[in-house]
């Protein structure tokens, strides 16, 4: 995988573009196929927006291109009101954004040891990291539980943060080290020689190229964590610490769910998300071809 | 979600104002029974020296913010923080499910929050052998509290003459029927359940869905089982002659059920694919007018009253099966519980707190129109403050109470009651040999004993 | 060979905090987990010692083990098939869209929603005409009313219905990451590779294919975590019902532990979730070293 370090800027390529234009047929195929996937994966957005303003009854009476018969605007009233909605997404943000900077942080650190130092034990320490790779968080909520007691940290942030770095170290590393080893040699031996220290290798060779599959990190945190719940109902306990999906479950309760405001908190909580993806769509794929030419 | 359900009987007095509520007037003031202190107030005031700040945690499972529980519980917190002001009340307001998932894992290191929600009888049991509640046969006395409730039902949550919770509700299984649609069928309210089996054929004929259930929640096939069960059985006790090893569930009262409940069935009762509806979703069809009949403990009653088929409702006792049983004996369904952590690090404010709440919650719930099925007794005039015709019809049907049976999960262990459910939940799928389903429960309870 | 010689003191530091935290957050309860396995325990009062016993009847005596295990590995076989075509997809997106960015963000969408949400939408489409299900309503209109059941509940079908769920909503999120790495192909290999003769799906094959391998690799391993860890969307969707027709190992450790109060049995199922995670990577890296070597 040389090829990294070669790499220019690709959009698409010229030729296949050109050639294209003569297989118009194949070309309204590919239209139709992708505006077949465009309406089946939009689609629930649409559905989740029209959800959001009906009442329980037009809900699990389960019509499915049905309209609401009368907006019921007070899902979103009940939405933000009672269910802290500025709070939770507040602390959804937060604890997000730290586990993310967290993540890349030690992740791309030990990933740079594993693949590109000369020592014994790389392997078994990439072997260590990988077994956890899929372990399923309900399997260990008793041993955590007992753990955090002692360190005395239940019903923090630093509760859920934890984990959450912890359980997306295994798959990061994984992606991390694997680029990183496709990276060539000859770069660091020449830094080497130019007398650049190990720290400034990693800091202004490595990382600028790695910014590709940090990224693909970066995303994989964030869906993980999320919408995540279990984790975080058991180690949170205040109110003021809680995050997103806690809003939505809220209107859970014993005999009855409350579907409307569900739909409701779920339109407003991915929103911000998806604003804020669709406004860094294009600088994501820049940074990504920028690193690529860097290297 | 399930819970609770069950209790004991007996709610003569449910109505039957034994508990001078003072009529509800100013929701600020602790109201009590024989008009002893106001617990909170009297606490404060009489200290000379300000208290220590204390943060009690109660974990609850009321998370919802319009249901009227939530405000209820908001409501008496708010009192009590004012009256108190040295006492601040954290709410971990939960989903039931997670509620108990993080109990469980709180429970393993001995972590438990000052108060957290139970349910009766053998579900609570690891709990209390584990130690980990606090006996509260001191703080029931206090205030009179012991006498709000209803007779016998703190039994459930007794454990060797130590009380170690207190239940927030007190339900009956019973059979809610749509008057609107039993006419469009043209048939009459079933006195036995072969009756009903007819009528359930008769209106599927005429295209109108004769019963709804939830049944991806387990718990629910299993309630109606249970009752058919109680029936088969000519009166209760069934699973406990089960565990005393009197009988087995080869037993033929248990074969008589099973096959029972397959008649109901296999006639078409239930909604197709009944198995993926969840409780909400079951309950749905009935509140929505698409099925005539639901199977449900009286804690339906709320949900039935503002969905758009009020009005419109009906109830009837569960009938006798092949001729036995008695439609008196309900299944009972006391509710879930609060109890006190035994490792709290303030016991005595947080069994003052759980005391002022709970001797506030039956006329806060009278209030939000919520003090159907629950465990105290309640003063005041029902029909006055708008409760609907059929809940006092459900309210009536209380009085007939002549004892009855706990849900499965509240009586065997949790292994033996997984099969169980599981079980039951398969005769919603595909027809299957009574024997075969007595032996997959009789194996299971062997090998979970 | 890796190149850079450096002192222990510099190993510790960049590997330290990484696996420090790993172990105490995972490692360690993975551990405890396999030491639980061993014990009679409900996860809340006395444990009792009891060896092997829980592994002997996990692996003897359950009759819901086995058939997890069996759809726990079909999930994963269904989402790797995916794979292809999600590369597929990214390939079209590279070649024939000119912004291609808005649509693979839109394919991406379903991902970040709530399973809540995915779960009530698709019940709406799986369920009965009676009930209103979309899909049967269509099946009805088209004139093929044999196929229509309720797609949730009929034993045979209902696990299908769920592996589907699962591939609609990741097409996009294996979409996205084929797509990252196609638009880091070099367009010089291209134009190379057409005064050749090779174009498109020639190219395709001896070019984005293999250019790719370490993408799909990641894609791979993904899908097998996804299906190992498949439960969310099972406890909304079914519950694991009816009887345990759609019960997977995850949802299985989960009854046991926490349902059953066996918790030593859920663990025992836990451990048995880590050979097989230990087994697939080293299946998935011993295959795609051997296809990295072929194609580098």
């Amino acid at each position: 995988m040389n090829a990294l370090t070669t790499r220019v800027a690709p959009g698409k390529p010229a030729a296949a573009e050109k050639s294209s234009r003569r297989f118009s047929i194949v070309r309204l195929l590919v239209y139709v196929l992708l505006g077949i996937l465009f309406v089946t994966q939009l689609y629930p957005l649409l559905w989740l927006a029209l959800y959001s303003l009906k009442n329980n009854e037009e809900i699990l009476s389960g019509n499915f291109f049905a309209l609401p018969a009368s907006p019921q605007w007070q899902n979103f009233t009940d939405a933000i009101e009672s269910g802290n909605y500025f709070r939770y997404l507040f602390n959804s943000f937060f604890v997000t954004s730290v586990t993310m900077v967290g993540v890349l942080l030690l992740a791309s650190l030990a990933s740079f040891a594993i693949s590109r130092f000369r020592w014994r034990y790389g392997q078994v320490v990439l072997l260590i990291f990988l077994v956890g790779m899929m372990i399923p968080m309900q399997a260990t909520l008793l041993p955590l539980m007992i753990i955090f007691k002692n360190m005395g940290i239940l019903n923090t942030h630093l509760s859920i943060i934890l984990p959450y770095i912890a359980f997306q170290t295994p798959i990061s590393v994984f992606i991390l080290s694997g680029f990183m080893k496709a990276i060539p040699h000859e770069i660091e031996e020449s830094a080497v020689v130019d007398g650049a220290g190990i720290f400034r290798i990693f800091r202004s060779i490595i990382l600028p190229i790695s910014v590709p599959p940090m990224m693909t990190v970066c995303i994989l945190t964030f869906i993980n964590i999320w919408n995540e719940y279990i984790m975080a109902a058991t180690f949170i306990s205040s109110e003021k610490l809680k995050t997103l999906p806690f809003g939505v479950y809220s209107f859970v309760s014993q005999y009855s769910v409350n579907y409307g405001a569900i739909g409701a908190f779920l339109v407003l909580g991915a929103l911000p998300v998806i604003l804020i993806y669709f406004l860094l769509a294009d600088k994501i794929t820049k940074g990504m071809v920028a690193g690529a030419v860097k290297g | 979600m399930k819970w609770s359900y069950i209790f004991k009987f007996a709610i003569t007095g449910t109505l039957a104002l034994s508990l001078a509520a003072c009529g509800g007037g100013n929701g600020n003031t602790p109201n009590n029974s024989q008009g002893t202190n106001e617990p909170g107030v009297e606490g404060t005031a009489n200290t000379p020296e300000k208290p220590k700040d204390v943060t009690i945690t109660f974990q609850n499972i009321f998370p919802d913010p319009t249901d009227p529980k939530h405000i209820m519980m908001k409501t008496i917190v708010a009192n009590y923080e004012a009256e108190n002001p040295h006492v601040k009340i954290e709410l971990d307001s939960l989903n039931t499910d997670q509620q108990k998932l993080k109990l469980k894992t709180q429970a393993a290191s001995k972590e438990v929050p000052d108060i957290t929600v139970v349910n009766p009888s053998a579900q609570m049991k690891p709990f209390v052998d584990a130690g980990l509640f606090a006996p509260l046969n001191d703080m029931v006395e206090e205030n009179g509290l012991k006498d709000t409730f209803q007779e016998g039902i703190l039994d459930w949550y007794t454990f060797d003459g130590n009380l170690y919770a207190l239940p927030d509700g007190n339900n009956i299984g019973l059979v809610y029927y749509n008057k609107e649609l039993f006419e469009q069928g043209g048939v009459e309210v079933p006195t036995t359940f072969e009756e009903m089996v007819e009528v359930v054929k008769t209106l599927k004929a005429k295209g109108i869905q004769p019963m709804a259930i939830g049944e991806k929640d387990t718990w629910t096939g299993s309630f109606l089982f249970m009752n058919v069960l109680l029936r088969t059985n000519g009166g209760p006790g069934f699973l406990q002659d089960v565990m005393d090893g009197k009988r087995t569930f080869e037993d033929p009262a248990f074969l008589e059920a099973v096959d029972s409940l397959q008649s109901l069935i296999q006639a078409g009762a239930f909604q197709e694919g009944a198995t993926s509806f969840d409780y909400n979703a079951g309950g749905n069809l009935f509140n929505t007018g698409k099925a005539a009949m639901y199977y449900m403990g009286s804690w339906a009653t709320g949900s039935i009253e503002t969905s758009s088929v009020n009005g419109k409702i009906g109830v009837f006792k569960f009938p006798t099966v092949n001729g036995k049983g008695d439609p008196n004996e309900f299944m009972l369904a006391p509710g879930s519980a609060f109890a006190i952590s035994a490792n709290s690090d303030h016991l005595e404010e947080t069994k003052k707190f759980l005391n002022y709440f709970m001797l506030n919650f039956p006329q806060e719930a009278f209030k939000v129109k919520g003090a159907v099925g629950i465990a105290q007794k309640v003063e005041g005039d029902f029909e006055a403050a708008g409760y609907s015709d059929m809940a006092m019809d459900v309210l009536a049907m209380f009085k007939d109470v002549k004892g009855g049976d706990l849900a499965f999960d509240n009586t065997m262990n949790p292994g033996t009651t997984q099969v169980h459910l599981t079980s039951i939940q398969n005769l919603f799928v595909q027809k299957k040999d009574a024997a075969d389903v007595a032996k997959e429960h009789q194996t299971a309870y062997e090998s979970n004993k | 060979m890796n190149v850079l010689r450096v002192s222990k003191l510099t190993i510790t530091a960049f590997v330290l905090p990484c696996l420090l935290l790993y172990t105490c957050i995972v490692f360690i309860p993975i551990i405890v987990s396999l030491y639980s396995g061993l014990l009679d325990w409900n996860g809340i009062g006395e444990s009792k010692f009891v060896g092997l016993q829980n592994f002997i009847n996990l692996l003897t005596n359950d009759p819901v083990f086995w058939p997890s295990v069996r759809r726990t590995l079909m999930f994963a076989v269904f989402s790797m098939a995916e794979i292809p075509v999600a590369l597929f997809v990214a390939i079209l997106l590279n070649r024939f869209v000119k912004k291609p960015n808005f649509l693979v963000s839109s394919y991406f969408l379903p991902v970040i929603l709530s399973v809540v949400i995915i779960g009530q939408l698709w019940k709406t489409i799986y369920n009965p005409a009676s009930m209103g299900g979309m899909l049967n309503q269509l099946l009805d209109m088209v004139g093929l009313e044999s196929l229509t059941r309720s797609w949730l509940t009929d034993p045979s079908v209902a696990m299908y219905s769920l592996y589907f769920v699962a591939l609609w909503q990741y097409l996009g999120y294996h979409t996205l990451i084929q797509f990252t790495g196609i638009q880091n192909i070099p367009a010089d290999i291209y134009e190379a590779a057409r005064i050749d003769g090779a174009e498109g799906l020639k190219a395709d094959w001896h070019i984005t294919l293999p250019m790719n391998i370490p993408i799909i690799k990641i894609s791979i391993v993904l899908a097998f975590i996804g299906s190992l860890q498949a439960f969310d969307m099972v406890m909304v969707m079914t519950g694991g019902g009816p009887a345990h027709a759609t019960d997977v190992i995850s949802t299985h450790m989960y009854n046991m532990s926490f349902l059953s109060m066996k918790y030593g049995y859920g663990s025992a199922i836990a451990a048995f979730l880590v050979v097989i995670c230990l087994c697939a990577t080293v299946i998935i890296n011993f295959l795609f070293n051997r296809l990295e070597r072929k194609y580098s």
